[in-house]
């Protein structure tokens, strides 16, 4: 490496001709760096990559996390795809996935481009903080707040029925067979105040000036301009947002398990939680580590597509 | 003036209503916090006629254990994050070594690996290291996954730093410690601060690791001590304490918003930027 290009960044003082010392003398000299790396990397080990070499490990094994451990094979994998409960929170899953692409690429948008749109800078800069609030109420207390609207007795909606003179509608909503899973997907309507519309916000935001001018001085009206200046701009947010929102659904089961467990019955089950209970209550620990694995791939996989085929802003200007 | 009011109306009629349905669920919780049983089930939708106080004292002592453990638990694990994390973000930014790449490469990787897939052995590792019902099978989980994106962060804007600060410094014979407690952590304050908050929010809402790793209700946060304690409330006509505690549960980050909005804001959207 030559002198010259060693200057920024680096403590040793420059040494001419670094490519002649040995590899060995190299990584002696630079003990101190590597002394002071060895706390994150002992955690790190330890608490992430250990455990996640072990549940892809667990995942072709018969085990309960104590003395039996047989290899299957991919016997967990064929399982799980006899497993009705687990196929029927697939199902769910999917569902509520769907459910939140469509809300969070609409809702949120809309609000974001609507703040960006305001005239008044004061008022675009309080309603961007009035909708950061609610982001800041513990995401159990937002839950236990739904509960309650939500509750069979003397719930928010079924006095609001009750009010209005609609007693015969009041049901017990997450304990309604048909109904369980749409009510966990209506939490958090209307669904405006969150990272979404930040995010969105903050796309708009750094549109340049001079494009939307030279697309109003174009003769584009406010609607043209919309669909066809700011949404392609903003598409790498939108990006964002989609990978996001599936991969948070993907995950995410402490939201059903507080407010349904997976009931009534299994009819609101995700993959997620069926893991949970696997592990925890049926201590099958290598058939959790399974469908951990599968959500993984998954994961992984919907996230290479994401970057590969849909389109960011960038490549928008290119084309 | 009048002319951007009469533009802007529209919008503010449809934002409005979105606040309005937004907030209006948190509205009747700090109205209902305040009733007495009687008053909330002869006037369910009304204002308090008059101000139960008791409601807070009778939450607080059955949630104050949890709000307690939380801040133990969120104050030491971005603590532990900040420390750990920036000073690896400092070798990483600003010493050249044999491998540098490679191995931040190996933390970079980590967030790819979702929490679902090492959720069953990393509870089995924490029971078998004698951790289960400790602090510490929550701390040491957190910084471990909670430094790897402060790292990433850190690292840019500690190599952004102009190398002359460094360079001066050197000469006046300042150590690597000095370098990095005396010029890299006063300048990186902002950044600094975002990463804690961040940190805090999400340890104070994690609810699944806790749940497992804590079986002693006496050692609970927060989240999983407010879901048992609104379970024991919600099948019940006396949502005043119930609601009185939702608010405590809540305080304490609303609080921390109050004085670090900016930072906040600035964290919740480059946070996203994570995936």
């Amino acid at each position: 490496m030559a002198e010259t290009t060693l200057g920024r960044g680096a403590f040793q003082i420059a040494v001419p001709r670094e490519k002649e010392i040995s590899l060995a003398r190299r990584i002696l000299r630079s003990k101190e760096a590597y002394l002071i790396l060895v706390p994150t990397f002992v955690l790190v080990l330890t608490f992430n990559y250990y455990p996640a070499g072990s549940a892809l490990f667990h995942s072709v094994f018969e085990w309960n996390g104590a003395n039996i451990q047989r290899f299957i094979g991919l016997g967990n994998f064929i399982a799980m795809v006899n497993d009705p409960t687990l196929m029927g929170s697939v199902a769910n899953l999917v569902k509520l996935a769907l459910f939140a692409l469509a809300v969070n690429l609409t809702f949120p948008l809309l609000a974001g481009a609507l703040i960006f749109h305001l005239r008044d800078l004061r008022l675009a800069y309080f309603y961007r903080v009035l909708f950061v609030i609610p982001l800041v109420v513990p995401g159990m207390v937002v839950l236990g707040i739904w509960r309650s609207i939500y509750a069979p007795q003397i719930g928010l909606i079924n006095q609001m029925l009750r009010g209005l003179d609609m007693a015969s509608a009041a049901r017990p909503w997450l304990g309604d067979f048909n109904l369980a899973l749409y009510a966990v997907m209506f939490i958090g309507f209307p669904w405006v105040a969150g990272m979404s519309t930040l995010i969105y916000l903050a796309g708009f935001q750094a549109i340049p000036t001079e494009l939307l001018d030279a697309a109003a001085i174009d003769g584009a009206g406010a609607w043209n301009r919309f669909w066809r200046v700011e949404i392609p701009l903003v598409m790498s947010q939108i990006k964002l947002i989609v990978i996001l929102t599936v991969i948070g659904a993907l995950q995410n089961f402490a939201t059903i398990m507080v407010m349904t467990n997976g009931g009534p019955g299994v009819v609101t089950m995700v993959p997620g939680l069926w893991l949970y209970r696997n592990a925890m209550y049926y201590n099958k620990m290598g058939y959790a580590c399974a469908i951990g694995t599968a959500l993984f791939i998954i994961t992984l996989t919907l996230t290479y597509l994401n970057t590969r085929y849909l389109k960011s802003s960038v490549e928008f200007i290119g084309a | 003036m009048r002319k951007t009011l009469k533009h802007d109306f529209p919008i503010h009629i449809i934002l409005i209503c979105a606040a309005v349905l937004t907030f209006f669920p948190f509205f009747f919780m700090v109205m209902t916090s305040f009733k007495a049983t009687p008053d909330f089930q002869h006037n369910f939708w009304g204002l308090p006629q008059w101000i139960q106080l008791s409601n807070y004292s009778d939450a607080w002592t059955r949630i104050k254990n949890y709000v307690g453990n939380s801040l133990l638990v969120s104050i030491t694990s971005a603590a532990g994050v900040l420390f750990i994390g920036s000073v690896s973000a400092f070798v990483f930014a600003r010493f050249r070594f044999p491998g540098r790449e490679a191995l931040f490469l190996v933390l970079l990787a980590l967030l790819m690996i979702p929490g679902i897939l090492t959720l069953v052995p990393a509870f089995l590792l924490v029971k078998s290291l004698g951790l289960m019902n400790t602090y510490g099978a929550l701390i040491l989980p957190y910084i471990a996954g909670g430094q790897i994106f402060a790292i990433f962060v850190m690292r840019s804007f500690f190599a952004s730093l102009p190398e002359e600060l460094f360079e001066s410094a050197r000469i006046d014979g300042a150590n690597t410690f000095q370098l990095y407690s005396g010029i890299c952590i006063p300048l990186s304050k902002p950044i600094l601060v975002t990463i804690a908050i961040m940190n805090i929010l999400g340890t104070w809402n994690d609810y699944i690791w806790p749940l497992v790793t804590i079986p002693d209700g006496r050692r609970w946060t927060i989240s999983v001590g407010i879901v048992s304690f609104g379970s024991s409330y919600i099948g019940t006509e006396s949502w005043g304490p119930m609601y009185a505690g939702y608010v405590l549960a809540s305080l304490p980050l609303i609080i921390l918003f109050m004085f670090t909005m900016r930072y906040f804001i600035a964290g919740l959207t480059s946070g996203a930027i994570k995936a």
